[in-house]
């Protein structure tokens, strides 16, 4: 009976701070949003840390990321192009690589490799300034930490997932524009007709959402998870181990929520 | 307080007026850049937090705090701030060059260190 009574405690206790973290992490959300569409709270010293921050978030990495979505583009739509052909299919494989390509896969990734790139930054960050009571110093100083430390990390990594989101969908059309008509312009009209076939309004919504909450998960709960660190210098990795976790499902729900949304 | 690792030396001591009184970054830069100037560190003007070494950090967060002027400035056991630096004299000299721009700042460190400082930084009254 004590060992059924002390596991039953111990998942009670493990449930109730799961509980708190998600609802830290949804009041984190609400409150960042919120004060990211106030234009009061974007005084002189804001305004530096977003443009700072969207710099060493999304154009830092603008080159090397690119570079690689568009090896990845070239490689999947040569895949899709050559399937599609072998089946006899090939006049779906333009409409089939810009579907796989720029609806799902492109996103996916890119949220992905912020979340590796700056994301796990970001939780370190924010779990070492709450270790040594760094959050605590700016608070005590008159620092409104919500609007300098934590709303321009949101800023820039939703802003980085939609910028090169839109960059690497733009090239991988053009690839795929190239490996399915070649490089002449005499097929655009017949390229417009499948683009406006494939990028209907709910569609086109449907991205920037899915865009706009892979920004916001890849940066709230970094920033969540590390402000609930327990203040011990060695619960710094755990707390990065479990963000990237959360991240990686949370990531993962959006993705089959949207692909339900779509084709369900 | 700690610098943000992502801006420059420079921009994190003009931080502090844009944050306090929405002054733009011309102007808090050119007052960051005169208090770096008197320091003899403009130098590190574009260097970033791991990029500096113990002292230059040491200096841009007595110049973050300077630059407001506040009435009082402590120094907490400054040999947490310049481990590899023989603080005293460092801090006298640095203290002596924004004597024009300090109220009044106290250094706060353990009395058996006492001896390693200049007689003009030490309190008169018994400690």
């Amino acid at each position: 009976m004590p060992a059924i009574i002390n596991f039953l405690t111990r998942r009670g206790a493990a449930l109730l701070a799961t509980w708190r973290i998600w609802r830290a992490t949804f009041g984190l959300a609400g409150k960042v949003v919120v004060a990211a569409l106030s234009p009061a709270v974007y005084n002189s010293a804001t305004r530096t840390v977003v443009m700072k921050q969207i710099y060493f978030t999304a154009v830092q990495i603008l080159v090397p990321f690119t570079l690689f979505a568009a090896l990845l583009s070239f490689v999947l739509i040569q895949i899709v192009v050559g399937t599609a052909a072998e089946y006899g299919l090939s006049d779906y494989a333009l409409e089939m690589s810009v579907r796989l390509l720029v609806l799902e896969v492109l996103p996916l990734v890119t949220a992905l490799f912020v979340a590796l790139r700056s994301g796990s930054a970001i939780n370190t960050e924010v779990a070492l300034m709450r270790i040594n009571n760094e959050l605590e110093a700016l608070e005590d100083s008159g620092v409104d930490t919500l609007r300098l430390e934590f709303m321009p990390r949101v800023i820039g990594g939703m802003l980085s997932v939609l910028s090169l989101t839109a960059i690497t969908s733009v090239l991988a059309l053009v690839l795929a524009y190239l490996a399915v008509y070649g490089a002449q312009p005499w097929s655009l009209p017949d390229f417009a007709r499948v683009m406006g076939k494939v990028f209907d309004g709910a569609i086109l919504t449907g991205i920037l959402l899915k865009s706009l909450a892979f920004g916001l998960a890849v940066t709230v709960i970094p920033v969540a998870e590390g402000l609930a660190t327990p203040k011990m210098l060695f619960m710094a990795p755990i707390s990065v181990l479990r963000g990237m976790v959360r991240l990686f499902f949370v990531l993962m729900f959006i993705e089959v929520a949207s692909l339900a949304f779509k084709y369900i | 307080m700690p610098l943000r690792a992502n801006l420059s030396l420079l921009d994190n001591i003009a931080l502090i007026p844009q944050y306090r009184h929405n002054l733009d970054y011309e102007t808090t830069s050119a007052q960051a850049w005169n208090l770096l100037l008197l320091t003899g560190q403009e130098s590190a003007a574009l260097k970033r937090d791991p990029q500096l070494s113990h002292a230059e950090r040491c200096v841009a967060k007595l110049l973050r705090a300077a630059i407001e002027r506040p009435p009082i400035i402590l120094i907490d056991r400054p040999a947490l701030l310049l481990p590899d630096t023989h603080y005293p004299p460092f801090l006298s000299d640095l203290l002596e060059r924004l004597a024009d721009h300090l109220n009044d700042c106290w250094i706060l460190d353990y009395r058996w260190n006492e001896p390693l400082y200049p007689p003009h930084l030490l309190s008169p009254a018994p400690r």
